[in-house]
């Protein structure tokens, strides 16, 4: 056998028979001292002396067997075993200890795993798509009228794939919806319309069935469908025989060719009514080139990176520019990387939790350590005893470590099993703010991560009390009298820092969360624009092809005021509106062009949210109109053409005239006009936290909407309306489905509801904090109370009173918050500026905001620092003075 | 009777391997032996800890310089005995060939006077 191996055979050999090879061992050196001893009785000695000879020229036995097992080079890790032994009694000698630190460290650890988990499956695990770093997401681009990303229009995303040569492959998918009529109940069902080769492109395969043909994605032959998973679950229960079986689409018969898997998710805030599938089927002439309505994805060629693709489709871009000027002026085209798209607004905020439980775990280790170093001087007997016999500095520092690690393994442990409920706690209440929920877990990357972290927490929190307390002072040590042996001023300078970082760390955090609670406040008193109290609100779609009864413009209009007249009849409603697009809905924007204030070019139009709606429902919104009238039943089909706009698109066009009378198009300076007859407040109209912006509404009868939003003022609980409204239109047409029928107070909440998530949870982290810091601080000053009970007794027996024993305890505590507070203001100042993003109205340094928050953790500190303090001024100076 | 002077000399770790690999050289033996080999074949100027004979012995397994076998002592007792292997022989030939160089060297310097008159 060769050399290394040999060696490696022997070293194995002895590891499995230590046991054996140390009896040997033994019985070996006891034959050798007997052959000397016979030796030396043999020379004349007697049996003592002989004896005494053998042993004195043997030398050390002990050190012999010790040597020699050194040799056998599994010393580490008997000196581990028995480390691992003695600190396990240890921590199980001292139980309060013990469970206190072990509750810290799980719920520290805890915490990190979880959020971590969360952070690692939104933000850097890759998409759930075959070679995902290759997927790009292509933006149409305009920022000159404030649309740096946007989606593109169909004749744009044709050229694109056309023209380039950077993509392996281009695909577009569309928002849809389809009224689902035949069997069952009708239904409003959510859809994609997406290319053929986008399935194939990501990867993805169908889990029953196939996914489209490319001859299935054109007009004529695109009467299929694909179902999601989630859909094939809650209406056909999973029945495996769908493949085959047709669905009545928007009255057309459409074959369902195949089930899409559990797992499938496309941009899932972006698309997030993906029920079914159909094919896109675009053509040029379908679709007008200034309609931006699809959204594209595209894999790049093996090789090309994304800024050489990124350079040729501007290029492509630049010459659409040229040859379509009407349309595409101005619009360049932007590539981001997939996951960047679908990530990229979760990071802030989950980068602001992964940094607060952090400071939390940091906190409960300076906690911890303290703990330790204080239960470390009860223990200074038998480390000084250890010393004497012979153990190393570093041996002691090991066995320290030892007990650290292991009590942070065990925390670690317990933190696991917490981080399980807490994630799934959080999911539950994160209520759609965070993407890729399905995909958060906690898998063996986590496990490990957790590991690593309990280990790095042991060895943080271990450190300090290792090297203080193997510092033995010998002699002091021993004496019986140790109680002031226990805390040098050095130590006591190191409880003084710690508990001064964790103020200033708890302090950080708790700015943090006061920011956010005063953004979230502020959000909440922005004016809407509209009352969302006792709102409800249903949507309605009517099919327009040409063979349905709503065919004609007129006809829709007589069914909408039909079914509105019913519904304003229902007992319990006040009144009855209806809208193309509910506020806090996001954009619906339309170019538009001025009377007499045209652009520099004037082929550029303005632009603005645009609504068509019916007159009553400003009444029904509490929409206050400014100057001017609503739509009436004079505003019909063929009548003067009319438009209502909002105040800041009356005062930023017309700042010193009124409104009322100018004229706008939506077609270019040749018109045809439309009349302002109206001026009304501002609506949010994106979200609370977007300022309103320009404005325009035009009547339902004057324009071509077919998906309407019905809104219902109640007099009392709008959802008892729901049944009422459902059966008025089955009285009217009963193969119509009602849908998404919620009230405004629920569609107000949920556009706060990522804000308020996060609010909560870092007001939670920052709470931790808090009381940890307290617990510390507390501890701290507990703990010099009980070391200088002797000096308060004789200050106490020379006349101080009650409250100036007070005043003296209590001047460390609140020194040592004050330096807290002031280290953790100047963190707060540098390190607050990278929250600026998710903050509303409140500017990152707060004033008000810090200096509350200072109050509050000074007072904190301060009481922690009483409830000690007035212990010693209950001390029995007697009793103190006897106490050695 | 006039008192010997007997010089105590540390014997370095690497040359206890060496003296063991050579008593060895003409045959078996268990470890009391051995101490008593080094003790009697140097004068009795060599006085070692018979004790850290172990640990070398070990040493000396581990790296398969010596083998070992349980057998019986000449009082019919039980012991280990320790035998050269191939490989030993090998490194005792390269240890004595290092150590009588060391040997010169050292002499070289300790004599220098001689070398120049």
């Amino acid at each position: 056998m060769t050399g290394p191996l040999r060696e490696l055979n022997y070293l194995v050999a002895r590891l499995l028979n230590r046991r054996r090879a140390a009896q040997e061992l033994d019985e070996e050196m006891r034959a050798h001292i007997e052959m000397e001893v016979e030796e030396n009785i043999a020379a004349g000695m007697n049996a003592e002396e002989a004896r005494f000879a053998a042993l004195r020229k043997f030398g050390s036995v002990a050190l012999s067997q010790e040597r020699s097992r050194h040799v056998w080079g599994f010393r580490w890790l008997e000196t581990f075993w028995q480390d691992l032994r003695f600190g396990l009694r240890m921590l199980l000698k001292s139980p309060a200890f013990t469970i206190v630190a072990i509750l810290t460290l799980a719920l520290g650890i805890g915490a990190n795993t979880a959020i971590f988990s969360i952070v690692y499956s939104v933000l850097l695990r890759p998409l759930n798509f075959s070679d995902p770093d290759r997927l790009v997401y292509v933006w149409d681009s305009n920022p000159s009228i404030g649309y740096p990303r946007f989606s593109s229009s169909a004749p744009n995303y044709l050229d694109w794939r056309a023209q380039s040569q950077s993509f392996e492959q281009l695909s577009a998918v569309a928002s849809w919806s389809y009224n689902l009529t035949g069997e069952g109940t009708p239904e409003r069902v959510g859809a994609v319309r997406a290319s053929a080769s986008l399935f194939p492109m990501l990867g993805v395969n169908a889990q029953l069935g196939r996914t489209f043909l490319e001859e299935e994605d054109r007009p004529g032959g695109d009467r299929v469908v694909l179902l999601s998973h989630g859909f094939w679950q809650r209406r056909y229960g999973q029945d495996r025989g769908i493949i085959g079986r047709t669905l009545e689409l928007n009255g057309e018969s459409y074959t369902v060719v195949g089930v899409l898997p559990a797992s499938f998710q496309l941009l899932p805030d972006r698309l997030p009514y993906a029920e079914i599938w159909t094919p896109a089927a675009l053509t040029e002439n379908m679709f007008v080139r200034g309609n931006h309505l699809l959204k594209v994805v595209g894999r790049l060629r093996p090789g090309v990176t994304l800024s050489a693709a990124q350079s040729e489709l501007s290029s492509v871009a630049k010459r659409l520019e040229a040859q379509y000027p009407d349309s595409n002026r101005g619009w360049n085209v932007v590539l981001e990387p997939l996951q960047e798209v679908v990530v990229a607004d979760s990071r802030p905020m989950l980068m602001v939790l992964l940094a607060a439980v952090g400071f939390v775990l940091l906190i409960g280790c300076s906690n911890i350590a303290s703990l330790m170093m204080t239960r470390a001087v009860s223990r200074a007997r038998e480390i000084a005893i250890r010393s004497a016999l012979g153990a190393t500095r570093l041996r002691l520092i090991r066995q320290f470590l030892t007990e650290s690690v292991l009590l942070a393994l065990i925390g670690g442990a317990l933190g696991v099993v917490l981080s399980y409920w807490g994630i799934e706690l959080l999911i539950k209440l994160q209520a759609g703010s965070l993407p890729r929920t399905d995909e958060i877990a906690i898998d063996s990357r986590m496990l490990l991560f957790s590991l690593v972290i309990s280990i790095i927490t042991g060895i943080l929190f271990g450190l300090v009390p290792a090297l203080q307390s193997s510092k033995v002072a010998l002699l002091e040590s021993l004496k019986e009298a140790g109680r002031k042996g226990t805390s040098g001023p050095g130590r006591g300078r190191l409880r003084n820092a710690m508990v001064i970082t964790e103020m200033a760390l708890a302090l950080v955090l708790l700015i943090g969360a006061g920011l956010m609670i005063r953004s979230f406040l502020q959000l909440q008193k922005v004016s809407l624009g509209f009352n969302p109290d006792n709102l409800i609100a249903m949507r309605l779609t009517l099919p327009t092809e040409k063979e349905s009864k709503y065919y004609q413009k007129s006809a829709r209009a007589l069914f909408y005021s039909e079914l509105l007249k019913r519904l304003e009849a229902l007992p319990g409603v006040e009144s009855a509106g209806m809208v193309s697009t509910l506020p806090l809905a996001g954009d619906s924007v339309s170019e538009f062009f001025v009377e007499g204030q045209p652009l520099p070019d004037p082929n550029q139009g303005y632009n603005a949210n645009y609504r068509n709606c019916n007159g009553r429902y400003f009444n029904t919104m509490h929409i206050p109109v400014m100057k001017g009238r609503i739509f009436s039943d004079q505003d019909i089909t063929n009548s003067q053409l009319v438009v209502i706009v909002n105040e800041t698109f009356a005062r930023q066009f017309w700042p010193n005239e009124d409104a009322i009378g100018k004229r706008i198009s939506f077609n270019g300076n040749e018109g045809p006009w439309r009349t302002i007859v109206g001026v009304v407040g501002d609506v949010k109209h994106m979200s609370l936290d977007q300022e309103a912006g320009l404005e325009l509404y035009t009547p339902y009868t004057q324009t071509n909407g077919h998906d309407i939003n019905i809104v219902l003022r109640t007099a009392g609980d709008p959802a008892g309306i729901t049944a009422g409204a459902r059966r008025a239109l089955m009285e009217l047409d009963s193969t119509l489905p009602i849908y998404r029928i919620r009230t405004m107070q629920e569609i107000v909440a949920n556009s706060l509801a990522s804000r308020r998530f996060n609010m909560a949870l870092l007001s939670f982290f920052a709470a931790s904090a808090l009381l940890l810091a307290a617990v510390g601080i507390y501890g701290l000053i507990y703990y010099t109370v009980k070391e200088r009970t002797h000096e308060i007794g004789i200050r106490i027996a020379l006349g101080a009173q009650q409250l100036d024993i007070l005043k003296l305890v209590m001047k460390q505590g609140t020194k040592l918050a004050l330096y807290g507070i002031a280290i953790g203001l100047a963190a707060s100042m540098a390190l607050t500026r990278l929250m600026a993003s998710l903050l509303y109205q409140v500017s990152a340094t707060d004033l008000t905001t810090f200096t509350v928050i200072s109050l509050i953790l000074a007072l904190v500190a301060m009481a922690a620092s009483y409830i000690p303090a007035r212990r010693a001024t209950k001390v029995d100076p007697i009793v103190a003075l006897r106490y050695e | 009777m006039k008192k010997e002077e007997r010089e105590q000399v540390d014997i370095l770790q690497g040359t206890l391997d060496m003296l063991i690999l050579r008593t060895l050289v003409f045959g078996p033996k268990h470890g009391h032996s051995i101490a008593h080999s080094i003790e009697h074949d140097s004068g009795a100027v060599l006085k070692v800890d018979h004790g850290s004979l172990y640990p070398a012995l070990q040493r000396l397994e581990r790296r398969g310089w010596v083998t070992a076998d349980w057998g019986t002592s000449e009082n019919n007792r039980r012991a280990k005995y320790y035998r050269l292997t191939p490989l030993g022989r090998k490194q005792l030939v390269a240890e004595t060939t290092k150590w009588e160089r060391i040997v010169e060297a050292i002499t070289r310097i300790m004599q220098p006077a001689s070398e120049e008159s």
